[in-house]
């Protein structure tokens, strides 16, 4: 078993993983717990917080909605002591349910900003439920205006938000049967558009009706913005 | 499809399967399939240990493949049955109508529509008669399986213990038979002969005019005219997993669960568990050491909890508390001791394990009065009730539930105002702290009522039960009786309790209204928000089955019971005894005390030979 001691040396790790197939159906919370039971089960060496109720120190970058996929959740955790990055891997592997696929673990350096607090863009692959020819028009359309705003209502007040400086770009392929869009559009606390609001959006432009259980979203990659480029959260070492 | 609907419906991960710890095989690799269903809804099905232990004993077997199934919540249902989509089991996703066999785990008769709706849902005929050598054979086991008689004409084979001693014989014998090229109807036949199996189709029911049976008898030369109960004898080489199915999302329970004996030495009258899980069997404690390690390291979870009918009444308690207490307190593991009688030892035991939150305490007198807790046979008196609130007020608990039942034989007004009684001595026993020292806290005290429910292979299996309006006149005495504002009263709707009663002492017939009820849309009736009586009293009406037959009629000791064709191992001359002596108000001791031979020492185990 793990100890429950507390951390005082600062060993973290990234971890870059998948959610996909069967396991789109569960939400961030049981994401959380489920991390929180594997890293037990795996017997990694997780610290635990100060407190009368400790609790694991990790931190996930941005939740991913329910019903959405991906293959570039990243989170980040701190150990009672330094691991082989392969090893936590292959053990959280071994470990974890089909459709949650750990793909990359990184050592982050000491001063490293915490997954939740750098990141802010993410790549989307959408397909939508339908072929739509006007695609382009409207995604053109988007990407030349200068203000798009939009009425939400959170906890019951309803105001205009300016969507238009949270979309980086929007890309459509519309070879196949059904249109795709590619698109980078800001994540995190700096600046946060939900993928789902955008594709709302594109289908009122379309005069179409957005059904979410309809349409495939698959978030590809978190990028943290590093003086205007960006860049992958989770780095890869060897770069291909 | 799939995804489709379940991105429209409440919890999607109700339905996909996929947790930690699930058992993959290829079914065309096996020669046996089983759904294991579970009438009710996912998180409540999950919670339930005899589904953890059965799913890893039928999986050890190579030749089987048991997948899990529980009652899709009304939102999925209606998806589905819009889209056409047959009830599936989570592993595969595949239709239950592809199955060998379809289990349900009787665990509470209020799920008992939801059996007829899992059926209907997976497109299998309800009624046993109706179904064909292409369905699969239904079973069920389980509490309530010790009547099966209400669900007799539904499921084809009952099975009466428990499953690890005969399920491997049932399983060889069809696998053998199917490889054989056998029928499923010869296969019935042929299983008869397994200790703790009843066919229902092999026996003939006549009832007399007045209602009451006249005869049960075998139709068939191999069905025996008593099935016998079948119990593990020794709790330490008994098959128990060393892992669980650890869920993706909330269940009612997220923890290892441990069990510590089956039985109660107690004897409580009202109690079908206390006398159908006779006698108490117990597991060593280096047993359990051993197994709470490699729960929990098999399964993650942060949480272990000990369980069985009366945790305090285990020998090795203290040993097995704080063994559990040094080997996990400091790995941020929780433990967890429910059933316990709270005295100055079991208070000192949560203060370990609970450190920082104080939850409530919880007793369960179910009377009011000393005369009749002793009616009842529960061995807890006033003195002690009072006793350990005060150490407890003393080691800083505030807060304490109290559990009754309304409608208990022989009650009398005075037993109502009893429980009124009990709740302010709580609160005085709080005022007797010197004011400084309860450090500001206020006392609540909560009570709750039940309706008592007789249930068979008690000895309270003959008695009335009180009707909807006499519990509904009891709980308004004992509401406007009560004086102090410390103390919250709240009780159980009544009318539940009393279809209860109908379920749990109904014989064939009542089969007829469960349908019934089903068809007019009864399903998750103990769901209070989605149950239905004015459904049943319809069901009731529309077939012609008096409710008050069933429920509120005193039954003589001569009269057959529907049940009376089982043998839990108890005799029926005990339970007579144990009436009269509740008559007399003549308490009973408990098994270690004293053997009063009920009967259970025939299974040659146990507490019968410690």
């Amino acid at each position: 078993m793990n100890s429950g001691e507390v951390v005082n040396n600062n060993i973290k790790y990234r971890i870059e993983f998948s959610k996909t197939d069967r396991m789109v159906y569960i939400g961030h919370l049981d994401l959380m717990k489920l991390f929180h039971r594997t890293f037990k089960k795996a017997d990694i060496p997780i610290g635990y917080s100060w407190g009368f109720n400790p609790h694991q120190l990790t931190i996930f970058a941005v939740p991913l909605a329910l019903g959405v996929s991906s293959v570039g959740e990243v989170l980040d955790i701190q150990l009672t002591e330094k691991m082989d990055c392969d090893e936590i891997k292959d053990r959280l592997n071994q470990s974890l349910p089909d459709g949650i696929s750990v793909l990359q673990v990184i050592e982050l350096e000491f001063s490293a900003k915490s997954c939740a607090s750098a990141v802010s863009y993410a790549d989307y692959c959408v397909t939508l439920d339908d072929k739509y020819q006007d695609i382009q028009n409207v995604v053109n359309e988007i990407m030349v205006a200068k203000e798009i705003n939009i009425e939400r209502t959170v906890k019951k007040k309803t105001k205009t938000v300016n969507i238009r400086p949270l979309i980086k770009s929007i890309a459509v392929d519309n070879e196949g049967g059904k249109t795709e869009i590619y698109t980078n559009i800001a994540t995190g606390s700096q600046g946060n558009l939900k993928i789902d609001v955008l594709l709302e959006y594109i289908y009122e432009k379309l005069g179409a009706e957005f059904r979410f259980e309809k349409t495939d979203i698959l978030r590809c990659t978190l990028y943290t913005d590093n003086k205007g480029e960006l860049l992958p959260l989770c780095l890869e070492e060897e770069f291909m | 499809m799939l995804k489709e609907i379940l991105l429209q419906v409440e919890k999607p991960a109700r339905y996909i399967g996929n947790e930690i710890n699930m058992v993959k095989k290829n079914p065309d690799d096996v020669d046996i399939r089983i759904a294991f269903c579970f009438p009710d809804v996912y998180e409540v099905g999950m919670s339930h240990l005899g589904l953890q232990i059965l799913y890893y004993f039928f999986n050890r077997r190579v030749d089987t493949y048991c997948e899990r199934c529980f009652a899709p919540w009304y939102d999925m249902e209606e998806k589905m049955r819009e889209n056409n989509i047959p009830l599936f089991a989570l592993e595969t996703g595949d239709a239950l109508n592809k199955f060998d066999f379809v289990a349900f785990t009787l665990q509470y008769e209020m799920s008992y529509t939801n059996i007829i709706n899992m059926l209907n849902l997976a497109g299998i005929p309800v009624w046993s008669a109706e179904r064909g050598e292409d369905d699969p054979i239904v079973i069920a086991g389980g509490p309530c399986a010790y009547n099966p008689e209400p669900l007799a004409d539904m499921i084809d084979v009952f099975y009466i213990g428990e499953g690890e001693v005969s399920y491997d014989e049932f399983l060889d014998l069809y696998r053998d038979m199917k490889k054989a090229g056998c029928t499923k109807a010869e296969f019935l036949e042929k299983c008869l002969k397994i200790e703790g199996i009843y066919v229902p189709k092999f026996y003939d029911v006549k009832y007399k005019e007045n209602g009451e049976i006249e005869s049960f008898t075998p139709n068939h030369p191999d069905a025996p005219k008593t099935i016998k109960k079948v119990i593990v004898k020794d709790m330490d080489t008994a098959f128990y997993p060393d892992k669980q199915l650890v869920p993706l999302i909330e269940t009612v329970h997220d923890r290892v669960t441990l069990e510590v004996f089956r039985g109660c030495i107690r004897g409580c009258r009202f109690c079908q568990a206390g006398y159908v899980y006779r006698p108490v069997r117990e597991k060593s404690c280096d047993k359990l050491l051993g197994l709470a390690d490699s729960l929990l390291k098999n399964s993650g979870h942060e949480e272990i909890s000990l369980t069985s009918l009366s945790t305090g009444d285990y020998r090795s308690f203290s040993e097995l508390a704080n063994g559990l207490i040094d080997r996990y307190a400091k790995d941020s593991v929780s433990i967890s001791l429910p059933s316990l009688r709270i005295d100055a030892f079991s208070l000192d035991l949560m203060e370990k394990v609970q450190a920082v939150r104080k939850s409530g305490l919880t007793f369960a007198p179910e009377a009011g009065t000393q005369r009749l807790r002793d009616v009842i046979n529960k061995g807890i008196t006033e003195e002690e009730i009072l006793n350990g609130c005060a150490l407890a007020f003393s080691g800083g608990w505030t807060r304490v539930k109290l559990y009754f039942m309304v409608g208990l034989p022989t009650e009398t007004d005075e037993d109502l105002l009893g429980i009124v009684k009990l709740s302010n001595a709580i609160v005085e026993k709080f005022f007797e702290i010197p004011k400084e020292e309860r450090k500001g806290r206020p006392i609540s005290v909560t009570v709750s009522s039940a309706c008592f429910v007789p249930k068979p292979f008690t000895p309270f299996q003959w008695t009335a039960q009180s009707t909807v309006e006499e519990f509904m006149r009891k709980q308004k005495f004992v509401k406007t009786s009560m004086t102090r504002k410390q103390v919250k009263y709240n009780y159980h709707e009544p009318e539940l309790s009393s279809l209860e009663g109908v379920l749990a002492r109904g014989d064939r017939r009542v089969g007829k209204v469960l349908y019934r009820a089903w068809e007019l849309g009864a399903k998750f009736d103990s769901w209070n928000e989605l149950f239905k009586y004015d459904v049943w009293m319809q069901a009731f009406k529309d077939t012609g089955i008096s409710k008050e037959f069933y429920a509120n009629r005193e039954r003589s000791y001569d009269e057959i019971l529907p049940w009376d064709h089982i043998s839990i191992g108890v005799s029926k001359e005990f339970f007579i005894k144990e009436m009269e002596r509740a008559k007399a108000e003549t308490v009973t001791p408990n098994c270690r005390k004293q053997c009063s031979g009920c009967g259970a020492a025939q299974f040659g185990g146990g507490v019968c030979f410690e």
